[in-house]
């Protein structure tokens, strides 16, 4: 492991870790500095809540957020055939991947052409739950190589409002969401890009490194359970 | 270090990038170079070739950031590394970003502009090298021009983008659905429109280095991909007088790195330009096979290596599909969740070739005559109509002494339509909410079908004024009318009716006028038309948009009191399907409620209009809708339903003579002229028609039979002179068939009636 002078066990005591018999907080702990070692900002990502969207409590935001779950309606006629999955892979297409202002209300997300991975878990969350599916927030640490987290840096620079330093040097930090099957099994859906994830490994340009549900009950995916809150490798 | 050669363009799929057949070629030529596969989408699966020794990924071009990934590649350049460009929008960006460099193998901005499209200037311009530059003319002119252009050039012609990509043009909505496409694609206004040259597909491939011709070779292209692509060709050195040329374009332009000249030669042998790529072509490595390797005598002189040209290997090149490991540090790009099908929306994928049609009919007729003994019984029984609609078909077709062509209600069958919605309709209404017919009266307002409408209890569902005069006339009251449509007011030279039962609002600006007119609401409801997200229609006010939809909810504050809150949509399930109709219904009740809360107004009406194919309206549950309707609306007191087709289409039939009867040498049937035509018809392609056939003379006992046609290998041909006058593309009309005999249209009623016009009358 190696995190130069930071001492882990004082200033990272997440507790999902501290929840584990010491040995297996232990091993879990490992793992998970040892994935992240190199990276500057691996404490945020490990930390950070997954992202929500501002309420203002007004007309503003009621009326913006009843108009996505009405235009979401809207779009899910019979795009899959008779299937009874409906991913709102149509986000994807209407908003725009890029820098995003935090915090962000509802009622400002319906103006914008551009939205980060963070607001677009947020609405497929809300969407999944409007068709009566349990959804949850997830987080995922993806591997990209610096010919590529290089331009997603500079590419966040450009608005000073985006904030949040999701991009390291070989890994990134993403949202998406977490369906909670009847079975006890997820599925995990990256709405930013419209996609499923699937349990087989997965190699390369956005291999996913590790998984975070935050589903308050356990979850199988692939042979892997996933605890709320803890982080998973993969 | 490690001298590494940068190959961008490993894109290598049914319209592949030339970097994956640079890099072939320098293998081959050079086992020992570095080569590095550079691409911007993970999906290049070129990037996995093992002839590789390293794989750079880039982000996607729109999440490039030009000056760090500018400042990248002058610093390779400058460590000594060299880079090949294989794509045309990075010779582009280059030229924009990173200028000339020694070690860069891409031509200058005033190199892609001297040998841009149409002209090809630098290329055409030289007389010796005998290209032609086909007719064309810039698609921003007036479309007169643009017209007359496509008339004089047969309507056969390319429009093209100046960057890449071009369509064919064969009619003028082509053209316009072509024009918008490119515009929004490409995000330019400089298209232009070319004719379309008739010949075979040659290229020119050549290397120059700093200006100096290298070599060149010249591909006939043997097979192409259904996207036009080469397949398989055949390379041949380039004929010393267009090699002279190319060599003095070369020096001009001072050309470093590779490209493509392409043209057609025509049966004449006339050589057309078509483009000059800034790159060597996708077919590369098809040249090194035929002993002509380009990038391996370019990067012999770059480099100052000796080279010598590997003997050709074959009598041409063709392309095959290999399957190959991906690379650990490439991965494969995730399928999108709503594109399980995307590869096969996107088309032939390459599947050119022998067609396997010619083998079916055989293995179709073993297959027939093998299941023909065993499976008569399980033979579909005869298409026949509903008893009613029968009986009244043949009582018409008894006695029928009328000139032809004939139109003729089939009045029991239309009562019975009527009677059992009315019947349904009644039956529902004790329910809430109350369910009440709206008859379209544009869809055939004949005194009998609107008296027959007042007479079941409908409403008059109108779309202008003159719709509303017609109802009331017929003894509809004016609480009776629903209004609807864009052109409810027209014609605008009297006053319109009000104290109407209902009117909804095409547009938000109409909406604005009808909420806010100083005589008080003209109906006892009022409403907005509304287009649901998905939907493709031209009518009504859009959903898609936040700001439309929040426009409309704060009009609602201004609603009067006195009027009663609406909705209504349009979903013809005719199109879509009962399913789909269905989940789009769902998806309203949704919009509406989203709209009652916000408005603060509760919805009172609710239209769901017509659209529905005949059939379906029995399908049509109405408790079921009543029951989805008060559980998410529960203010709403009345539902609508506005049918026109669906009660009038099979009501009527149109009955023609034959005038012309047309055989085979072999004297089988083939042919029948009607004297009915697409006229009386006007919707014969959009929809089914039931066919009948009556024989003028009586059997030697009894009356005429009218007997039901079946599909089969007779066409039945309409009177004029217009090619799309085809009623029937073939039905099995028994041999007996004589001048004079009847041929019965079904389903000749509704639009077939309403938008009939005349026509080879005089």
């Amino acid at each position: 492991m190696s995190l130069g002078a930071v001492d882990l066990r004082h200033s990272f005591p997440t507790e999902s870790l501290l929840r584990k018999s010491p040995s297996e907080s232990q091993d879990r702990e490992a793992w998970l500095l040892e994935l992240v070692s190199g990276e500057e900002h691996w404490r945020k990502w490990l930390e950070h809540p997954a992202s929500e969207l501002l309420h203002h409590d007004g007309i503003c935001c009621a009326a913006a957020r009843s108009w996505l779950l009405a235009y979401a309606r809207s779009m899910e006629i019979s795009t899959l055939g008779n299937c009874e999955t409906r991913a709102p892979a149509w986000i994807s297409q209407r908003w725009e991947w890029g820098p995003s202002p935090w915090p962000m209300a509802w009622c400002e997300l319906v103006k914008r052409d551009v939205l980060d991975c963070g607001v677009f878990a947020v609405l497929a969350r809300e969407i999944f739950r409007a068709q009566g599916i349990s959804a949850h927030p997830a987080q995922a640490l993806l591997h990209y190589e610096e010919t590529c987290t290089q331009h997603w840096k500079q590419l966040w620079a450009t608005d000073p409002r985006a904030t949040f330093p999701w991009v390291g040097k070989r890994m990134v930090y993403h949202e998406l969401c977490v369906l909670e099957l009847p079975d006890g099994s997820a599925r995990f859906y990256d709405s930013t890009w419209g996609q499923w994830y699937h349990p087989e490994p997965r190699a390369g340009h956005g291999a996913i490194l590790a998984l975070r549900s935050e589903c308050p009950r356990l979850l199988k995916w692939g042979g892997k359970i996933f605890q709320h809150g803890d982080w998973v490798k993969l | 270090m490690t001298q590494k050669i940068f190959i961008s363009g490993m894109h290598s799929g049914q319209n592949p990038a030339s970097g994956l057949g640079i890099a072939r070629c320098l293998r081959q030529a050079f086992p020992d170079l570095h080569l590095v596969g550079v691409d911007h989408w993970q999906g290049s699966t070129g990037l996995n070739a093992p002839v590789l020794d390293e794989a750079q990924l880039f982000p996607l071009w729109s999440q490039l950031d030009n000056n760090s990934h500018s400042r990248q590649v002058r610093d390779w350049l400058d460590e000594g590394h060299l880079w090949i460009s294989a794509t045309d929008l990075e010779v582009h960006w280059l030229n924009d970003h990173v200028g000339p460099h020694e070690n860069l193998f891409a031509p200058t901005q005033h190199a892609v502009e001297e040998t841009s499209k149409p002209r090809v200037q630098a290329v055409t311009e030289l007389e010796s090298m005998g290209f032609r530059v086909p007719e064309y003319i810039p698609a921003n002119l007036p479309d007169g021009e643009i017209h007359r252009f496509l008339r004089h050039n047969a309507w056969q012609c390319w429009l093209k983008s100046p960057y890449h990509d071009a369509k064919r043009v064969t009619s003028w909505g082509v053209f316009e659905r072509a024009r918008a496409q490119l515009k929004q694609n490409w995000k330019t206004e400089k298209l232009f429109l070319q004719r379309t040259i008739f010949g075979h597909e040659e290229t020119i491939a050549f290397a120059s280095f700093q200006g100096e011709l290298v070599d060149a070779a010249h591909l006939t292209k043997r097979q192409i991909t259904p996207e036009g692509k080469t397949w398989a060709g055949s390379v041949q050195p380039l004929a010393e007088d267009l090699r002279r040329g190319l060599a003095q374009v070369m020096r001009d332009l001072k050309w470093n790195g590779g490209g493509e000249i392409e043209f057609i030669r025509d049966p004449d042998g006339v050589r057309w330009i078509i483009e000059c790529n800034p790159r060597f072509p996708a077919w590369i490595f098809g040249g090194a096979i035929s002993g002509i390797n380009l990038p391996g005598k370019l990067m012999a002189r770059a480099l100052n290596r000796e080279y010598r040209d590997t003997p050709a290997r074959g009598a041409g090149f063709t392309r095959v599909v290999v399957e190959i490991p991906v690379q650990e540090s490439i991965g494969l790009p995730w399928l999108s969740a709503q594109t399980a099908t995307e590869w096969s929306i996107d088309g032939k994928k390459g599947k050119g070739g022998p067609s396997f049609g010619s083998f079916v009919p055989d293995l179709a007729s073993q297959q027939d005559e093998a299941e023909s003994e065993a499976s008569e019984a399980l033979l579909p029984p005869p298409d026949l109509p509903p008893p009613i609609l029968w009986d009244d078909v043949r009582g018409l077709m008894r006695n029928f002494q009328e000139a032809t062509p004939h139109r003729a209600p089939l009045e029991g069958w239309l009562k019975q339509r009527f009677r059992v919605l009315s019947e349904k309709a009644k039956k529902a209404s004790p329910n809430s909410p109350k369910i009440r017919v709206g008859y379209s009266v544009k869809t055939s307002p004949t005194d009998f079908h609107l008296a027959q409408a007042r007479e079941s209890g409908f409403l008059a569902e109108c779309i202008s004024q003159a719709e509303v005069h017609r109802a009331i006339q017929t003894g509809f009251q004016k609480n009776e009318v629903i209004l609807n449509g864009p052109g409810k007011f027209w014609p605008q030279d009297q006053e319109p009716v009000r104290g109407l039962h209902l009117v909804f609002a095409d547009s938000f600006e109409e909406w604005e006028t009808l909420i806010t007119d100083p005589k008080g609401p003209m109906a006892r409801g009022m409403g907005l038309r509304m287009r649901v997200p998905q939907v493709h229609s031209r009518f009504g006010n859009q959903l898609d948009d936040f700001e439309n939809f929040d426009r409309i909810a704060k009009s609602l504050k201004k609603f009067p009191k006195t009027a009663d809150l609406g909705f209504h949509f349009h979903m013809p399930s005719w199109a879509i399907g009962m399913r789909r109709w269905q989940e789009a219904f769902q998806s309203l009740l949704l919009w509406c409620q989203t709209l009652e809360r916000v408005g603060g107004i509760p919805v009172r009406h609710l239209d769901l209009g017509g659209g529905h194919y005949p059939g379906d309206l029995p399908e049509l549950d109405f408790p079921a809708i009543q029951e989805a309707v008060r559980e998410a609306l529960p203010s709403v007191v009345t539902l609508y339903f506005e049918p026109g087709r669906a009660l009038t289409q099979d009501t009527e039939v149109l009955v023609s003579r034959v005038l012309d009867i047309r055989r085979a040498p072999d004297g089988s049937l083939r042919e029948v002229v009607v004297d009915a035509c697409v006229a009386e018809l006007p919707l014969i392609h959009s929809h089914r028609h039931r066919t009948y056939y009556a024989a003028r003379s009586a059997p030697p006992l009894g009356l005429p039979q009218t007997e039901v046609l079946e599909a089969g290998s007779v066409r039945i041909l309409g009177r004029i002179c217009m090619e799309d006058d085809i009623l029937s593309p073939g039905v099995n009309l028994p041999d007996s068939v004589a001048l004079g005999d009847c041929i019965v249209f079904g389903d000749a009623g509704g639009y077939e009636r309403s938008m009939s016009y005349v026509f080879g009358r005089g």
